[in-house]
């Protein structure tokens, strides 16, 4: 969430960073420091409680065991961790997770940059399109996954429509086939707005008259999208990518409302899985290993994107 | 293009206004009106207030007064902290200033919703599940909204500021009657960030606030979903009530938000 584009102010901090005033007078810098201290204290409590601690929290629950979320907890070391990798749900979750992540990650950025290329002309009511496709974002996704439920019946209105094109009804959420893809419809549908909104910021600090210069070279349309517009969106596009990876990585509550990992575990992402050790099993040491594996796997997105930025401002 | 962005458009909304159309027909018209789909599934025939009279019954008024603390809680307390730490990272001169930004970025790489399940064991040992402070607290400290501000603020001539210390203003004189009004936009942006953290909230006050009287509305419209014999006319008169208050919102700060995800860089 950290490294949104921000060459701009770059050379600005750089100069406040610099030495020079700093060291004219040591006394006024370190005078700085309480009211600075009483400023900064609430979030950076805030940061090392709600994020440091319980991350920590999670690598020490994990190296211990407490059956059935009763006292006395043993020291197990590493056990937790190869208990999972011999556990074929865990296992089956890290799959169903990486099949979804494949699918899902490009086919939400691609309709999140279709759409913000046609949401960024100047076309009348742009604004109130842009919000309207925005919405699902801030619609609590229990709320959204609850309406889709309902969608999905048997007597829903989605096989309603199928009747109407003399398509014979579909079982969607119960079906093995269609479950993961009924989920990716609706994360999709939930998420793309949210994106866009990032990709429309970048195309409009794309300098215009690299249009122009490409028109006067005789590009059309798709030459001006693929020379002009990825190759200048490529940071946003950087980030986009790994943030959306990582939403993707934590999604949740539209699982555990529509399918609860069913039908027979094919929809059972990470989250669900962390959730069902920690809630319902309520097995503390091996949630926690799980926990652990899904930080741990965010951190790794994220190292990726630093990658892709640094290379992407060369 | 004004018709390809119309019918997007159309087809992201179609759901919820199905959904609100839903919420105002006679609960026995639910399904009635699906098969065969018609223009009718989109039209409520006879309106009804019956559905939401049903829901207030329940205990879905209190979820709805829960939500709306929290909410409020989050935007004001995150809205401070949030504000006041990029102040500091922006605009103060300390030593250590790049540990405790470094501190700040490494924090909050870490999702919140993957340490949920230990944060929950950490707030329980401290006694205070079942809390509005257990609600909010998440939801205040925000990296993204910590980066937008300190974005913006880095934007804001330090010219200012020397004037003003000067002239003898306190540090605390130039957040707030300098930093702060000039930066309603970024404060905007921030605040929307911090509301649609905190209006989403699922998985946390699912963990953290089980109690009926504490519950959230986004838990209790899916719990109440999951219930036998479910009241569809209630539940979408919840889920009515729950996505008009986003959409009031966004159709209200719909210039801001732009610039709420562009970040930093655009005044800078």
């Amino acid at each position: 969430m950290v490294t949104t584009p921000d060459t701009r102010t770059a050379p600005r901090s750089a100069r406040r960073l610099g030495g020079g005033r700093g060291r004219r007078s040591g006394r006024r810098r370190y005078g700085d420091l309480p009211i600075a201290l009483t400023f900064l204290l609430p979030a950076v409590i805030a940061a090392v409680v709600l994020r440091l601690w319980p991350t920590a929290r999670a690598v020490w629950d994990s190296l211990r065991s407490t059956p059935l979320g009763v006292e006395p907890t043993r020291w197990v070391g590493l056990d937790q961790f190869r208990w999972l990798i011999d556990d074929p749900a865990f296992l089956n979750s890290l799959k169903v997770t990486l099949l979804f992540g494949i699918i899902v990650n490009p086919l939400q950025i691609a309709v999140a940059l279709v759409l913000a290329v046609i949401f960024n002309e100047r076309i009348r009511g742009a604004g109130l399109m842009r919000t309207l496709v925005f919405l699902p974002v801030a619609i609590p996704q229990s709320v959204s996954a609850v309406i889709w439920a309902v969608a999905f019946r048997p007597d829903g209105p989605l096989n309603g429509i199928l009747d109407r094109l003399g398509i014979a009804p579909q079982g969607f959420l119960t079906s093995p086939g269609q479950a993961l893809p009924s989920i990716i419809l609706v994360v999709s549908w939930i998420g793309v707005g949210y994106w866009m909104m990032f990709l429309i910021a970048g195309l409009k600090e794309i300098d215009p008259t690299l249009y122009e210069a490409a028109g006067l070279d005789g590009a059309g349309r798709w030459a001006r999208f693929r020379h002009v517009t990825v190759p200048q969106l490529r940071r946003q596009l950087a980030f986009v990518l790994v943030a959306d990876t990582i939403s993707n990585l934590l999604v949740f509550a539209p699982v555990q409302i529509l399918t609860n990992g069913g039908p027979n575990g094919r929809t059972n992402l990470i989250m669900n899985d962390v959730f069902e050790r920690a809630y319902t099993q309520v097995d503390v040491g091996a949630a926690s290993a799980a926990t652990v594996v899904v930080v741990v796997i965010a951190l790794a997105i994220v190292l990726v994107q630093f990658r892709l930025l640094s290379r992407g401002s060369d | 293009m004004v018709l390809l962005g119309t019918l997007i458009a159309a087809a992201f909304v179609l759901p919820l206004w199905w959904t609100v159309a839903s919420a105002l027909r006679p609960q026995r018209e639910t399904f009635a009106t699906i098969s065969p789909v018609s223009l009718w599934t989109l039209v409520p025939r006879d309106l009804t207030l019956g559905n939401f009279t049903r829901l207030f019954d329940t205990d879905f008024a209190q979820a709805m007064l829960n939500s709306a603390i929290v909410t409020l809680g989050t935007l004001i307390g995150g809205l401070a902290i949030c504000a006041a730490a990029a102040f500091a990272l922006a605009v103060l001169q300390f030593p250590g200033r790049a540990v405790f930004f470094a501190v700040m970025v490494v924090s909050f790489l870490i999702p919140f919703d993957a340490i949920a399940i230990p944060l929950m064991s950490i707030f329980r040992g401290a006694g205070l599940e079942n809390s509005y402070l257990a609600l909010i607290l998440p939801g205040i400290g925000n990296g993204f909204a910590v980066f937008l501000l300190r974005g913006f603020f880095l934007g804001i001539p330090s010219e200012l500021t020397e004037a003003a210390r000067m002239d003898g203003l306190g540090w605390w004189g130039v957040f707030w009657r300098i930093y702060l009004p000039l930066s309603r936009p970024a404060l905007i942006g921030a605040g929307l960030i911090l509301f649609v953290f905190q209006w989403q909230a699922y998985l946390w006050p699912l963990l953290i606030a089980p109690d009926p009287e504490m519950k959230v509305a986004p838990v209790a419209i899916a719990q109440f979903a999951g219930q036998q014999g479910v009241d569809f006319g209630a539940i979408f008169a919840g889920a009515t009530m729950t996505l008009l208050v986003p959409l009031l919102v966004l159709l209200f700060f719909q210039r801001y938000f732009t610039q709420s995800v562009s970040a930093s860089g655009v005044k800078g």
